[in-house]
């Protein structure tokens, strides 16, 4: 009888890869592979309490988690007003400093990663990330690359460039936005090769910080929002998933003192949480509403005082069966966000703040399974117009639960999980 | 007299809850006759109280009422009579219930005026003065000098939650480690049921509000054993309000297994008189249950983790 399977999966610290990853480890896990992560100072425990056993990239120093919350402070401090930029505003003032943090947390973890994949001897490594860690490629085990944000990130004549929430046919503003993006990348980029090199790696082209695996690509974008590439990805290599929806603990809605009308889940991922001002006076409009609300406030409760009756904050839901139960879901746009959505057929109203999702905002829009709504120009009115509209919506309904019925039939985890069992199967 | 009318009503949900448990534990079946007298000498009151509770749980369709012949149970232990015996509790100190929820949820703040109150619950200062005094009973709140009244501190933030899981690890193995620890072993027995019962449903079917249900059960139980009064008290103080107000408790499926897993072995070792393991255990098992999760996380960038962290 042959070994179980051991396959290591490093997820980048954010929830989103995190627990896309936790979906497909669970798969892995039924299929009898032993599925273990290597994790980020930060998420210890994170993976335990999902079952899996975790390897710990070293923890900063006393001193560095003081200077890590002082980060956090100067990084609200000064990102906050950049949030409300456009994307391509967003190039210069907020996506080249994250990826100079990018690229220092791949050069700082890269020994850590080294030593962890001696130890774990993995079959395969699974890396959910936007960039590469030469420690991987060095390792000689077999790599599989997770593209947990938008399809965007895969580039192609049909699709929009990353970040840019642009849509295809936007050629002037597409070509500007292109331009601009390898202009706010270039030292980031220049940095991050010169360290590929001396990991002895082949230097990647210019805004490309993470090469496609040579074995197996898993792209989360369901086929309900898919592009039409002009050069198809080739289907032995790269398998779209339909979402990667993990199985979470059933959450009863608590009872409110005004518990009438549909549920309404709204979420802008740990990061968005700490706009506190925004989430308090969006809070304020859905008092006005006949629904029932929950939020997800992360780790600021402290902020909010005197929340309405029709409003519940929690600092975290388990997200796949609140949106399971949901009529409608405000959301930032992150693409875990946007496939938990469209899985369980709920509209999305998308309210992007950075990232890809300006990408899925644009994409939500277009496909009909959502709406876009700006953070800066919104208004009480528009807000309650948008949720009022999405909620009576009945092609639109009727639209998203055809994609998900297609999405359950084909569920992404486990698409992803036998895909990779496949890829090994073929290694050995 | 409203007063003793409404104590009257809550001894008698209290007996309610208390027959159930006697139904349980001797694993009755629906249908089964539900003897005045037998319930009496199980409950240990007279057969008058007995009889308002036996009312109190055929008005919730737990029991029926059968002309000449008494009481016999409607709902068995595969139908939900735990819940509904939890659900019994609900109709205890409703308007005391409703304001602690909604300070909990942050609806009202933390110091509050009896007019206020009245306005915001439409109800008369003599209810909210009863509401606030049972309230105050569990210590959740303090009279200040004049009208006003004072919340105490609640479990509504992850770092309140990570504050009492500090304090619990420094009492509660103390707890079970003080001279004169005794257990229950009958109650011990109808836990481990009810955990068993959690464990036995299928994956992702345990609910964060019934585990903290039971798991505040256990956590009381180990609490109401311990020789040590004072660690008994601060305890179950300290649970009361857990139950209470305690929320944003999501945990995935597998950690809520492996909880009533370790509260299982802690009831074995307890059962065993291996107290200094079962302490060992409690560490091990607050220690697990103290994760926190960061509290914002972003490319590039290191997560952000407030309070202690061990």
């Amino acid at each position: 009888m042959s070994q179980p399977r051991v396959i290591a999966l490093f997820p980048e610290a954010s929830f989103g890869a995190a627990l896309n990853c936790v979906g497909i480890a669970q798969k892995l896990r039924d299929m009898g592979a032993i599925p273990v992560f290597l994790c980020h100072p930060g998420f210890t425990g994170v993976f335990a309490e999902y079952g899996f056993k975790e390897y710990h990239l070293p923890a900063p120093s006393q001193p560095q988690a003081q200077k890590n919350e002082d980060y956090w402070q100067a990084f609200i401090n000064t990102h906050l007003p950049h949030f409300n930029l456009s994307a391509e505003a967003q190039l210069p003032t907020y996506v080249a400093p994250t990826w100079e943090a990018i690229v220092d947390t791949a050069i700082d973890a890269e020994a850590g990663v080294e030593s962890l994949l001696d130890q774990i001897r993995p079959d395969a490594i699974l890396l959910d990330n936007v960039i590469m860690f030469p420690a991987i490629v060095r390792s000689g085990y077999p790599w599989i690359r997770i593209v947990s944000c938008a399809e965007t990130e895969i580039p192609d004549p049909n699709v929009p460039p990353y970040l840019s929430g642009l849509a295809p046919e936007d050629d002037a503003a597409v070509t500007r936005f292109e331009q601009t993006y390898l202009n706010a990348t270039a030292s980031a980029h220049q940095r991050y090769n010169a360290f590929r090199k001396s990991r002895g790696l082949r230097p990647l082209p210019a805004g490309t910080f993470l090469e496609n695996s040579d074995r197996l690509n898993l792209l989360l974008a369901p086929s309900a929002v898919r592009y039409s590439r002009a050069r198809p990805l080739p289907r032995e290599r790269f398998v779209f998933l339909e979402g990667c929806v993990r199985e979470e603990s059933r959450f009863d809605p608590p009872q409110l003192p005004a518990d009438d009308g549909p549920l309404i889940y709204m979420s802008f991922g740990s990061l968005g949480a700490i706009d506190t001002d925004l989430i308090g006076k969006m809070i304020d409009t859905f008092a006005t509403l006949p629904a029932r609300f929950m939020v997800n406030v992360g780790g600021f409760l402290e902020a909010y005082q005197h929340v309405p009756d029709n409003v519940y904050l929690g600092s975290w839901f388990p997200q796949p069966s609140v949106v399971e139960q949901s009529a409608l879901f405000i959301h930032h746009g992150g693409n875990n966000s946007f496939c938990e959505a469209l899985f369980h057929g709920v509209p999305s109203l998308v309210i992007p703040y950075c990232w890809d999702g300006h990408d899925n905002a644009q994409r939500a829009q277009a496909t009909g399974t959502g709406r876009r709504l700006d953070r800066t120009t919104w208004s009480p009115d528009t807000l309650r117009e948008a949720i009022l509209a999405l909620l009576n919506d009945t092609p639109m309904a009727a639209r998203l639960q055809r994609i998900s019925r297609e999405m359950q039939a084909e569920p992404g985890a486990r698409r992803a999980a036998e895909a990779v069992m496949a890829a090994i199967d073929v290694s050995h | 007299m409203a007063d003793s009318r409404r104590n009257s009503r809550q001894n008698h949900i209290a007996l309610a809850q208390q027959v159930i448990g006697v139904v349980l534990e001797r694993g009755m079946s629906p249908g089964d006759h539900l003897p005045e007298q037998a319930f009496s000498e199980a409950c240990g009151v007279s057969r008058t109280p007995i009889r308002a509770a036996f009312k109190i749980l055929e008005e919730k369709e737990i029991l029926t009422w059968k002309e000449e012949e008494g009481y016999f149970l409607e709902i068995g232990q595969a139908d939900g009579l735990t819940e509904e015996a939890h659900r019994l509790e609900d109709m205890e100190d409703s308007l005391a219930q409703r304001i602690l929820s909604d300070r909990a949820d942050r609806r009202i703040g933390d110091i509050q005026s009896i007019s206020a109150l009245v306005r915001r619950y439409n109800v008369t200062r003599n209810s909210v003065l009863n509401a606030l005094k049972i309230l105050s009973r569990d210590g959740v709140v303090t009279q200040l000098p004049g009208r006003s009244w004072a919340f105490q501190p609640m479990f509504d933030t992850p770092k309140a939650v990570d504050e009492s899981l500090a304090f619990r690890l420094t009492i509660e193995p103390q707890a079970i480690l003080a001279p004169g620890f005794i257990m229950d072993i009958k109650k011990a027995g109808l836990l481990k049921m009810r955990m068993q019962e959690l464990l036995d449903t299928q994956e992702g079917h345990i609910t964060s509000t019934g585990f903290l249900r039971l798991d505040t059960e256990f956590h009381s139980f180990i609490a109401e054993c311990s020789g040590n009064r004072f660690a008994r008290g601060a305890l179950l103080a300290h649970h009361r309000l857990r139950r209470a107000t305690q929320k944003d408790i999501s945990i995935p499926d597998f950690r809520l297994r492996q909880s009533l897993d370790e509260h299982l072995e802690i009831l074995d070792s307890l059962e065993r008189h291996q107290f200094e393991l079962a302490a060992d255990q409690m560490v091990l098992h607050l220690r697990r249950s103290r994760i926190r999760r960061p509290e914002a996380a972003n490319r590039g960038i290191p997560p952000l983790m407030r309070g202690a962290r061990q």
